[in-house]
């Protein structure tokens, strides 16, 4: 298997929680920033998505 | 021979072999999760609507 040798040089007690260290960092860090750059994420969570996000410009203004 | 060689991280070939099969495996398993996580958002949330 490709790059099945990696462990041969990576310590697997390293190497194994920094992949699924980096996977969870990266997965977090992509939705937490869709949740702070768009509406419609935080407006949907809220329930009723529709009715926030139809009111949600009116009430700003 | 070299098979039974053991490396510095104290793994043998056969052994890091299996542990990468093993991590493969996991991945594609976290992955399918995953798609099938983002088909069930796409379907119910209002994301690319």
């Amino acid at each position: 298997m490709i790059y099945g040798k990696m462990w041969l040089v990576v310590k697997p007690s390293v190497g194994v929680p920094l992949i699924i260290a980096a996977v969870a960092v990266a997965s977090f860090s992509v939705h937490l920033a869709i949740l702070n750059n768009t509406t419609w994420v935080k407006a949907f969570l809220n329930g009723n998505a529709d009715k926030v996000a139809v009111s949600a410009p009116a009430a700003a203004k | 021979m070299s098979d039974h060689k053991v490396w510095p991280t104290g793994l043998t070939e056969a052994e890091s072999e299996e542990l990468h099969r093993h991590i493969v495996q996991g991945t594609q398993f976290f992955g399918m999760i995953a798609a099938f996580a983002h088909l069930l958002a796409y379907i119910y949330s209002p994301w690319l609507k």
